[in-house]
C-alpha cells in the first residue's frame, strides 16, 4: 500500500496528472499519471484519507519546498498544484463520507469585460492543490452573475481578477451589488491582476489583495487565523 | 532634417524559414481559427469565405493570401509640418522612434529619490511638452490618459494632441466608438493621427468592441496597428517557435478583416511575442533577452509580406530609471533597430512593463537614442554583436555608471543569447507547435496548458537567467535638461 503512496507523490512532484502527459522532462508519457494511480488505489480500497495524507499533502509540500529552493519554477508547481486538484476531485465524494471538510469554497471570476485569465487560472489551481474548493466562472463575467452564484453556493470566498485598467473598476461594483444583495458578509473579497493594489482593494472595500497566488494563499492562511 | 534613420537591416530567418511560420499560421488559421462574437465581423468573414463553426471564424489560405496582397505597402503618417512626416515601406525602411503607453502611474524626481503617483491631464500636457523638444522621439503614442470622464476621453486627447505636439500623433485606442467623426473634424488631415488596436487577445480571440471600432477605423482610411502581444509559456507557447506561429497568425486574422472592411487598408503589422516570467509570478518579461529577440525576430515577417511594421522597443521591466534600465532598454532599441521595425512605438520614457512613465525617463532616453544612431552610422556594416555592447557601455558612460567584469559578462551573456537560435524552423517542429496551440485552445484552459508545456523549455534555459545591473547614475544632466523644458523641477 504504500508502494501507492509513494508512486502517487513521486507523479505529483513531477507534475504529472495522467497518462498522455510528458511530465516536465517532456519523456514520461505513457506511464500512468496521477489519475489513474488513484483510481487504482481507490479500486483497491485504499483509504481516501490516507491518500490525502500520505502521499497528496506530502507530495504538494516536497513541490512548496523545492518552488522555495528556486529549484522548481511556476509551472512546475501549477502542473503538481493541477495533479492534487485532479486527484481530489476523485476523492471528494469519498472524504465527505469520511466527513473530511475542504477549506473553503471560492467563487472566481475575471470581471465583465476582460478577456485574461493567466492569473485566474493559476490562482485557482493552486488554491484547489491547497485544499480549497473553487467555482471557476471563467472570463468578463458579469456582476449579477457572480452575486448569484454566491447566493446559489453559500460560497465562503470570492476571488476577483482584471488586467485592464479599465475594467479593474467593475471589482468594486461587485462589492456594491454583493452589499446591496445583502450577501457581502457571507465571503472574504479577495481581488489581484496587474493593475490592482493594496491601496485599490482599500478603496474598494476589498477584504484582500494578492500579487500572486502564494501571496493569496499566505494571506488566506492569516485570515483563516 | 526629414525624420527617420536609415540603416542595414539585420534579418534573423530565411525566407523558408519565413515561409515555415506562415504556412503554419495558415494552418491554424485554418484549422483552429480565431475565436469571435462580433456579428459585424462574423458576417463579413462568412461573406468572403471564412467559416464560423462552434465560435471560431475559420479562415482559408487563399483569403489570407489574398488580403495581404491588397494591404497596403507603404503608409505616410503627417505631422503637423512636412519635415516631421513619417514614412513606412518595407522597400526602402526607414527606423523612427515614438513614445507607447497608456501608463496609469508618472514617476518625478524629487530629493534624489524618485516619487510614483497617478497620471492624469498635466502629466499628459507635460510628456508633450518634453518630447517635442527631444530630437529622436519622431511621432508621440499616447503615454498617458487625461484624467476626465470616459465620454470626453477621446476629444480631451485629441485637443490636447493638437495643442501640444507638432509630431504624429498616434492616439492609440478609440475609447468611444462614436467619438471617431468628431476625432476626424478635429484633426481635419487624417493621416495626422493614427491608433493602435488591441484587437486581439491570445491564444487567437477577436475582442468584440474593440474589433467594432478597429473596423470603424479601417472604412475610414486611418492608419492604424494591429497588436497582439502574447506571453510564451502563459498565453502562447514558450517555444519561440510556437509563440511566432500563433502571433503571426492572430494578426494575419485582422489583416484579412481589415482588407475585407477596406481593401488596401492602412494597416501596420505588429507582432509583440514576450515571455511570462515563469521564475516568478508570470508576468510579463518585455526587456529580458528572450523578448528582445522574438520581438526582432518577428519583424522579418513584416519582410517576408512587404507589410509596413510597427516595431515595439525599451519597455523596461524596472520600476524607475536605473543602470539596469538603461542596459536592458539599450540592447532592445539596437536589436528593434537593425531588424528594421519601421515604426518603433513604446521605444521612448517606458517603466515598469508599460505600467509607468518618467519625465527623467524620456529625457534619459533621447539621449542614448542618440548615441545608438551615431554608432550605427559610423558603422554602416556593423556587427550587431560588437555594437550592441559598445552602444550598452557607452549609454551607461553616459550616466557614470561603473562597469566591473561580472556586469560586463552579464551584457556579453545577454547579447549572446539574443543572436542564438534556440530551436529550428523546420515544418516538422512548427506542425508540432501548430498541435501544442490547438490542443490548448481546445482545453479551454489554455494558460495552464501552455505552462505546463513549457515546463521542458525552461529546463533547457529558454528563458534567460542573468543578474541585475546595480549602481548610481548621474542625472544632473537629464535635471538641467527638464528643468529647461518645463521651467520648474518637480
Amino acid at each position: 500500500m504504500s508502494d501507492f503512496f509513494e508512486e502517487i507523490k513521486r507523479n505529483i512532484i513531477a507534475g504529472k496528472v495522467d497518462q498522455e502527459d510528458e511530465g516536465f522532462d517532456g519523456d514520461l508519457a505513457g506511464k500512468p499519471g496521477v489519475i489513474e494511480l488513484v483510481n487504482q488505489a481507490v479500486d483497491e480500497n485504499v483509504s481516501p484519507t490516507d491518500i490525502l495524507n500520505k502521499a497528496l499533502t506530502p507530495g504538494m509540500e516536497e513541490v512548496g519546498r523545492k518552488y522555495e529552493e528556486g529549484e522548481y519554477t511556476i509551472a512546475d508547481m501549477l502542473a503538481s498544484a493541477e495533479c492534487v486538484s485532479e486527484a481530489t476531485n476523485i476523492l471528494k465524494p469519498l472524504l465527505l463520507k469520511e466527513d473530511v471538510q475542504s477549506k473553503g469554497k471560492f467563487i472566481m471570476a475575471t470581471v465583465e469585460g476582460d478577456l485574461h485569465d493567466i492569473g485566474k487560472n493559476i490562482v485557482s489551481t493552486i488554491l484547489q492543490g491547497s485544499g480549497y474548493e473553487v467555482e471557476d466562472l471563467g472570463t468578463s463575467v458579469k456582476a449579477d452573475k457572480i452575486v448569484n452564484k454566491l447566493k446559489e453556493t453559500n460560497a465562503n470566498f470570492v476571488g476577483l481578477s482584471a488586467l485592464l485598467t479599465t475594467t479593474m473598476e467593475r471589482m468594486g461594483e461587485i462589492i456594491e451589488l454583493m452589499e446591496k444583495e445583502g450577501v457581502r458578509d457571507q465571503a472574504t473579497v479577495c481581488i489581484g491582476g496587474a493593475p490592482t493594489s493594496e491601496d485599490f482593494a482599500k478603496k474598494i472595500g476589498a477584504d484582500v489583495y494578492a500579487k500572486d497566488a502564494f501571496d493569496a494563499l499566505g494571506k488566506l492562511e492569516k485570515t483563516a487565523g | 532634417m526629414n525624420r527617420g534613420m536609415k540603416l542595414k537591416r539585420h534579418s534573423f530567418l530565411s525566407n523558408q524559414e519565413c515561409q515555415v511560420i506562415h504556412d503554419s499560421s495558415c494552418r491554424l488559421l485554418e484549422e483552429v481559427g480565431v475565436a469571435a462574437t462580433s456579428e459585424k465581423a462574423i458576417d463579413l468573414f462568412q461573406k468572403k469565405g471564412a467559416v464560423y463553426e462552434q465560435g471560431r471564424v475559420k479562415i482559408p489560405k487563399n483569403m489570407v493570401e489574398d488580403a495581404l496582397e491588397k494591404t497596403a505597402k507603404e503608409i505616410t503618417l503627417h505631422g503637423q509640418h512636412s519635415k516631421d512626416n513619417i514614412r513606412l515601406n518595407p522597400e526602402d525602411p526607414l527606423v523612427y522612434y515614438g513614445t507607447g503607453g497608456q501608463a496609469l502611474n508618472v514617476l518625478y524626481y524629487h530629493d534624489g529619490e524618485f516619487e510614483k503617483k497617478s497620471a492624469g491631464t498635466q502629466d499628459l500636457i507635460d510628456i508633450l511638452r518634453i518630447c517635442e523638444n527631444l530630437e529622436n522621439v519622431d511621432f508621440i503614442t499616447r503615454p498617458v490618459e487625461p484624467d476626465v470622464p470616459e465620454e470626453k476621453m477621446d476629444l480631451e486627447k485629441t485637443r490636447i494632441f493638437l495643442e501640444n505636439t507638432s509630431k504624429h500623433v498616434n492616439l492609440a485606442n478609440l475609447i468611444k466608438l462614436d467619438k471617431l467623426p468628431e476625432i476626424i473634424e478635429a484633426v481635419k488631415d487624417k493621416s495626422r493621427i493614427s491608433f493602435i488596436s488591441c484587437v486581439l487577445v491570445s491564444p487567437m480571440n477577436l475582442v468584440s468592441d474593440t474589433v467594432e471600432k478597429f473596423m470603424d477605423i479601417v472604412k475610414e482610411d486611418i492608419a492604424v496597428s494591429i497588436s497582439s502581444c502574447p506571453q510564451g509559456g502563459s498565453t502562447a507557447p514558450l517555444s519561440e517557435v510556437g509563440e511566432i506561429i500563433q502571433v503571426n497568425a492572430e494578426l494575419l486574422s485582422a489583416v484579412v478583416l481589415a482588407n475585407l472592411v477596406r481593401p488596401g487598408a492602412k494597416v501596420l503589422y505588429r507582432g509583440i511575442p514576450i515571455t511570462s516570467n515563469l521564475y516568478a509570478d508570470a508576468s510579463p518579461r518585455w526587456c529580458q533577452p528572450e523578448s528582445i529577440r522574438r520581438i526582432a525576430v518577428i519583424t522579418d515577417m513584416t519582410y517576408f509580406y512587404k507589410i509596413p511594421c510597427c516595431g515595439t522597443a525599451a519597455v523596461s521591466d524596472e520600476k524607475e530609471p536605473n543602470p539596469q534600465t538603461v542596459a536592458e532598454k539599450t540592447l532592445s532599441w539596437v536589436f528593434e533597430s537593425a531588424s528594421g521595425a519601421q515604426f518603433i512605438n513604446s521605444a521612448v520614457g517606458m517603466l515598469e512593463q508599460v505600467l509607468t512613465v518618467s519625465p527623467e525617463q524620456y529625457i534619459i532616453d533621447n539621449q542614448v537614442i542618440s548615441r545608438i544612431k551615431e554608432l550605427f552610422s559610423q558603422s554602416p556594416d556593423y556587427d550587431l554583436a560588437e555594437i550592441a555592447q559598445k552602444a550598452v557601455h557607452d549609454a551607461l558612460n553616459m550616466f557614470d555608471v561603473n562597469l566591473d567584469s561580472q556586469m560586463k559578462q552579464d551584457i556579453s551573456n545577454r547579447i549572446e543569447f539574443i543572436l542564438s537560435p534556440k530551436e529550428e524552423y523546420t515544418p516538422e517542429y512548427a506542425g508540432s507547435q501548430v498541435d501544442t496551440i490547438s490542443k490548448a485552445i481546445q482545453s479551454g484552459r489554455s494558460s495552464n496548458k501552455f505552462m505546463k508545456a513549457s515546463r521542458a523549455g525552461l529546463r533547457k534555459g529558454w528563458l534567460y537567467k542573468g543578474m541585475r545591473l546595480e549602481g548610481q547614475m548621474n542625472l544632473d544632466e537629464v535635471l538641467r535638461i527638464k528643468k529647461q523644458i518645463l521651467g520648474w523641477d518637480r
